[in-house]
C-alpha cells in the first residue's frame, strides 16, 4: 500500500510544478461556469422549471459537474497509450506493483490535488457572482462524497479501457478524442441526461456514462431524493464492479501481446 | 512569392505523407465529425425544451453554428500548435526549425499542417445551407466575398489567440493546459452574445474575440441590423490579433533556451 | 576574411531548483528560487575561412551553447558574434543560408518521406537553382554513396545511413560553412571514416570552413589542425592540435606488471626527485607512469633494480590521455 500512497504524494508534487495550470485553470474553470449559466438563464428564459429542475438548481448542477470534472478527468488514457506505443510499458511490467493501480493512483494524486487547488478555490470564486445553492443536510453531502469517489473510479476505469484498447488499435489519438467527446455529452456534464428524449435515456441506462457527471451533480443539487439517491449510487457501483471484467480480460491480451512483440 | 512556393511544396509532401497512413486520415475525420455531433446534440436536445433562446430561432443558432465551422476548420488545418511546447521545446525540433531561412512561425505551420481539418468546413456549410434553407435567406452576389473575408477574419482571430498562447512557452518551461482549456472558451463565440453578463460579452468581443469567430459575422447573413458593425469589424480584428501573436512570437524566439539546457 | 569572429561572448541561462518535500512546493507555487548560470563565459575566437576547427569540452562546458548562438538559435546575453559577415541572430533568415548545421543527435530530415523528397524541399527552402543542385549534389552524393538510400524514407534508414544523408542535406546550398554537433556520435568505424574523408574533401574543394564538436578525439585527430578547449565556460586552449601534443605529450608512458602487489607510496619514493606521475592499473600489480623522454632510462632502472616485473610497455600519450590530463589540472599556459 505505501508505494501507491508514495504514487499520489509524487503526482501531487508534479502537480504543484506545472504551477501556472492552476492560476489560470481557476479562471478558466470560471468562466466554463459563467459561460453555461448564461446560456442555461437564455434557455430557461421565462420558465421557472425545466424537467424538474429550477434555474437555481440548474447554476449549481453547471457549476458542480464542471468543479467534479476537474477531479476525476485525467489523461492516463493517453499515457498508457504513449507508454505502451515508445514501448516504455515493458520496463514498467516488470516493476513489483500493478500497472494499471499504478496509473490509477497516479490519477488520483493529480485529482486530489485539483480538487483542492482548482475546484475548492474555483467553486468559492463562482459563488461570489452566481446564486449557488448547496445542501445543509450532511446526509446529502455523505452521498455526494461517496458518489463522486464512484465517478473517479468509473471514469479511471474507462480510461484504463480506452488505454488499452489503443493497443490494439493504430490510431490512439482518435479513438482517445472520440471517447472524450462520448464521456462530455453522455456524462451529463454539458446536459442533464433528465433534458435528453425518453428513448435516448432509456438507451443510456445501459451505459456507464451518467456514473461519471450526472449522479454526483443530481445528488448534490438536491434533484434526487430519497430512493433515487440509493438508485444512482448502486447504478454507480454496479459499473464499477462491471468495468473490471473487460479491463482485466483485455489486459491480459495485451500483456500476451506485448511478450511476443518485445515491446 | 518564395513562401508560396514553399507552401505548395510542404503542401505536397504532407498529401505524400498522409496517403501513406490513410486509416489514420479516416479515424480522424471520424472524430472531427463527432466532435460537431457533440455540441449539434447540445443544441438539438435544447430546442427540444424551448422554441427561443433570448429571441433566436432554433435555425438562427444553427447557422451560427455552421458559420463557426468554417473559419474553425481553417485554423485547425493551419495552426496545429497544440504540442507546440512538447515538439518543439522540450524536444528541441525549434533549434531545425531556426537553422532555416524562413520564418520560423511559417515553418511550423507548414510542417504541422492538417489539411483534413478543412472536412469540418464543409459539415459547417452543410448545416448553413440547412438553416438557411428553413430560415429562407437570400444572398446577393457579393455576400461569397463577405464569406470569405469573415472566414479569414475568423480564423486569423483563432489563430492570433493560439499562436499567443504557444509563445508563452518562451518564457516559461512549465508545461501548461492553457490551450485546451482556451479550446473551451472559443466556443461561447458561437451563441448569440446577448445571452451573456456585458463582462463576459466584452471579453469575448475585445480580449478573447471568439465572438468575431462565430456570432458577429453570421449576423450579417442572418440580417440582424444591430450586429452589422460588429460583423464588418470581423477582418480587421482578425489582422489586428495575429499582428499581436506575430510580435510576441518574434520576441519569443529571441528568447528561446534552446533544447537539453 | 574570417567566418567566424567572437568577441566577450556570453550566455547566461536562469536555473530554477525546487525546494525538497511538500512544504518546499507549496512556496514554490509562489516564489521560485532560481541562480543564473553563465554557460559560456566571455569567450572570443576567430576563425578562419577554410579551417577545420575541433571545439571540445566535457558535456555541458558550453559548446553546444556556442554553437547554437554562432548559428543564430540563441541569442547572446552579451558580446559580439559576426559569422559569415552578419550577426546571426539578427538576420538570421538570410545568415542561415549561407551555413549548414548538422546535429549528430537530432534530425534534419523528415521523417516519413524518402530522402530526396527531403532534399528537394530543402532546396526550395534554401532556394538553389536546378543547376547548381544537379552539379553540386551528384557529386556529393557519390561520395557520401548514398545513391542508393534516396528513395527510402528516413525512418527505415540505419543510423550511418541516415548520418551521410544529414550531411548531403545540409550541404545542398553548398554553404561556405559548415557546423557539425557530434556528427559520428554513434557510428561504427567504417561510416566514421567515410564522414572524415568525405569532410576532408568538400573542405579542399570548396574551402569550406568546419567547426565540428566531437566526443571523439580520433575525429580530431583526423581531421583538426586546430582545437578549441572549453571548460565550464571558458576556453582554456586555443591553438594547434600539435603544439598541443608537444607541450603536454612530451615524455612517454611505461606501463609496468609487477610479480606482486605494489604500493603508490613505494613507487613515489622509489621515483622521488623525478618527474613522473604514476597511475594505476586495472590490477594490483599493474602500475604506469608517465615520464618525460629524458628520463625514461633512469625511471625503468631504479624500478627493475629494485622489484621483479613480468611484464612491460612503452607507450605514446595519446591525445585522448593528454586532454583528460588537461581537464584534470586545469588551465593551460601558452
Amino acid at each position: 500500500m505505501d508505494k501507491y500512497i508514495e504514487m499520489i504524494r509524487i503526482r501531487f508534487l508534479m502537480m504543484l510544478a506545472y504551477r501556472t495550470n492552476y492560476y489560470t485553470g481557476i479562471l478558466i474553470y470560471a468562466i466554463n461556469i459563467a459561460a453555461y449559466y448564461f446560456l442555461w438563464s437564455a434557455i430557461y428564459g421565462s420558465k421557472s422549471t425545466m424537467q424538474g429542475m429550477s434555474m437555481a438548481q440548474m447554476t449549481t448542477y453547471v457549476a458542480i459537474s464542471w468543479m467534479a470534472r476537474a477531479f476525476y478527468f485525467n489523461n492516463i488514457d493517453r499515457e498508457i497509450a504513449m507508454e505502451i506505443k515508445e514501448g516504455r510499458v515493458a520496463t514498467e511490467l516488470i516493476r513489483p506493483y500493478s500497472y494499471l493501480g499504478m496509473k490509477t493512483m497516479q490519477g488520483l494524486g493529480e485529482g486530489i490535488f485539483r480538487l483542492l487547488f482548482l475546484s475548492l478555490p474555483g467553486i468559492f470564486l463562482v459563488a461570489l457572482f452566481l446564486p449557488l445553492r448547496f445542501p445543509t443536510d450532511v446526509h446529502t453531502w455523505m452521498f455526494f462524497t461517496l458518489s463522486i469517489a464512484l465517478s473517479f473510479i468509473i471514469n479511471s476505469e474507462l480510461n484504463l479501457l480506452a488505454g488499452i484498447i489503443a493497443f490494439f488499435t493504430l490510431n490512439n489519438e482518435g479513438l482517445l478524442r472520440a471517447k472524450r467527446f462520448v464521456i462530455d455529452l453522455f456524462s451529463g456534464l454539458i446536459l442533464p441526461i433528465s433534458f435528453y428524449p425518453d428513448w435516448a435515456q432509456e438507451a443510456m441506462k445501459y451505459f456507464p456514462f451518467q456514473g461519471i457527471s450526472y449522479i454526483p451533480s443530481m445528488i448534490v443539487t438536491g434533484s434526487f431524493q430519497g430512493q433515487a439517491i440509493l438508485h444512482g449510487l448502486l447504478f454507480q457501483l454496479v459499473w464499477c464492479v462491471l468495468l473490471l471484467i473487460p479491463i482485466q480480460l483485455l489486459w491480459r491480451a495485451a500483456k500476451k501481446q506485448l511478450v511476443i512483440q518485445g515491446g | 512569392m518564395f513562401y508560396v512556393s514553399i507552401f505548395f511544396q510542404y503542401m505536397a509532401q504532407y498529401m505524400k505523407t498522409k496517403l501513406q497512413y490513410r486509416a489514420d486520415l479516416l479515424v480522424e475525420f471520424i472524430s472531427d465529425l463527432m466532435s460537431q455531433a457533440v455540441n449539434l446534440v447540445f443544441l438539438l436536445v435544447v430546442f427540444g425544451h424551448t422554441s427561443l433562446l433570448h429571441g433566436w430561432t432554433r435555425d438562427e443558432i444553427l447557422f451560427i453554428y455552421g458559420f463557426f465551422l468554417v473559419p474553425y476548420a481553417v485554423f485547425g488545418a493551419f495552426f496545429n500548435l497544440w504540442d507546440f511546447n512538447e515538439r518543439y521545446i522540450v524536444r528541441g525540433e525549434m533549434d531545425r526549425v531556426l537553422t532555416r531561412p524562413v520564418h520560423s512561425l511559417f515553418q511550423i505551420i507548414l510542417e504541422r499542417m492538417e489539411l483534413e481539418s478543412l472536412l469540418g468546413g464543409v459539415t459547417g456549410i452543410i448545416i448553413m445551407a440547412y438553416a438557411s434553407a428553413r430560415l429562407s435567406l437570400s444572398f446577393h452576389w457579393y455576400d461569397i466575398l463577405m464569406f470569405i473575408l469573415f472566414v479569414l477574419g475568423g480564423a486569423f482571430i483563432y489563430a492570433g489567440v493560439f499562436v499567443s498562447l504557444a509563445t508563452i512557452s518562451f518564457w516559461s518551461d512549465a508545461r501548461t493546459s492553457i490551450m485546451p482549456m482556451m479550446y473551451n472558451i472559443s466556443n461561447y463565440g458561437r451563441y448569440p452574445i446577448d445571452i451573456y453578463h456585458r463582462v463576459i460579452r466584452y471579453i469575448l468581443t475585445w480580449i478573447l474575440p471568439f465572438a468575431f469567430v462565430g456570432v458577429y459575422p453570421a449576423s450579417y447573413f442572418l440580417g440582424k441590423k444591430e450586429w452589422y458593425g460588429y460583423a464588418f469589424f470581423t477582418p480587421i480584428m482578425g489582422v489586428i490579433f495575429f499582428g499581436i501573436a506575430v510580435v510576441l512570437w518574434n520576441a519569443g524566439v529571441k528568447r528561446y533556451r534552446g533544447a537539453g539546457n | 576574411m574570417n567566418a567566424i569572429e567572437v568577441e566577450n561572448l556570453r550566455k547566461e541561462f536562469k536555473s530554477y531548483s525546487s525546494r525538497s518535500g511538500l512544504i518546499g512546493a507549496f512556496r514554490d507555487l509562489f516564489t521560485r528560487n532560481y541562480k543564473i548560470i553563465r554557460a559560456v563565459n566571455d569567450i572570443s575566437f576567430t576563425v578562419k575561412q577554410g579551417e577545420i576547427v575541433g571545439y571540445i569540452g566535457e558535456n555541458g562546458a558550453g559548446k553546444s551553447t556556442t554553437i547554437k548562438m554562432l548559428t543564430g538559435i540563441l541569442t547572446p546575453t552579451a558580446g559580439k558574434v559576426i559569422v559569415n559577415g552578419m550577426n546571426p541572430h539578427k538576420e538570421r533568415e538570410k545568415f542561415v543560408r549561407t551555413i549548414g548545421v548538422v546535429f549528430g543527435q537530432r534530425s534534419q530530415l523528415w521523417w516519413d518521406i524518402a530522402v530526396q523528397e527531403s532534399f528537394r524541399l530543402l532546396k526550395k527552402v534554401y532556394r538553389v537553382s536546378d543547376e547548381d543542385y544537379r552539379q553540386h549534389m551528384e557529386h556529393i552524393i557519390e561520395a557520401l554513396d548514398i545513391g542508393p538510400l534516396l528513395d527510402k524514407p528516413v525512418r527505415k534508414l540505419s543510423l550511418g545511413q541516415r548520418m551521410r544523408c544529414e550531411l548531403a542535406a545540409a550541404l545542398i546550398h553548398n554553404p561556405p560553412l559548415l557546423f557539425l554537433d557530434e556528427p559520428t556520435i554513434g557510428l561504427d568505424v567504417l561510416v566514421k571514416l567515410k564522414i572524415r574523408q568525405f569532410l576532408k574533401e568538400i573542405n579542399e574543394k570548396y574551402n569550406t570552413t568546419i567547426l565540428l564538436t566531437t566526443h571523439d578525439i580520433s575525429d580530431i585527430e583526423a581531421l583538426c589542425e586546430r582545437v578549441i578547449m572549453l571548460d565550464e565556460g571558458k576556453i582554456i586552449y586555443d591553438g594547434s592540435l600539435k603544439r598541443l601534443k608537444e607541450k603536454w605529450g612530451e615524455g612517454k608512458q611505461i606501463q609496468f606488471t609487477f610479480a606482486g602487489e605494489i604500493t603508490f607510496h613505494a613507487l613515489r619514493e622509489l621515483t622521488n626527485g623525478l618527474q613522473v606521475i604514476w597511475k594505476k592499473g586495472e590490477q594490483d600489480n599493474v602500475w604506469t607512469a608517465q615520464v618525460p623522454s629524458a628520463l625514461l632510462p633512469e625511471v625503468i632502472g631504479r624500478v627493475v633494480a629494485r622489484y621483479s616485473i613480468q611484464d612491460m610497455n612503452i607507450n605514446e600519450i595519446s591525445t585522448e590521455e593528454i586532454i583528460r590530463n588537461i581537464y584534470e589540472e586545469g588551465v593551460v599556459h601558452g
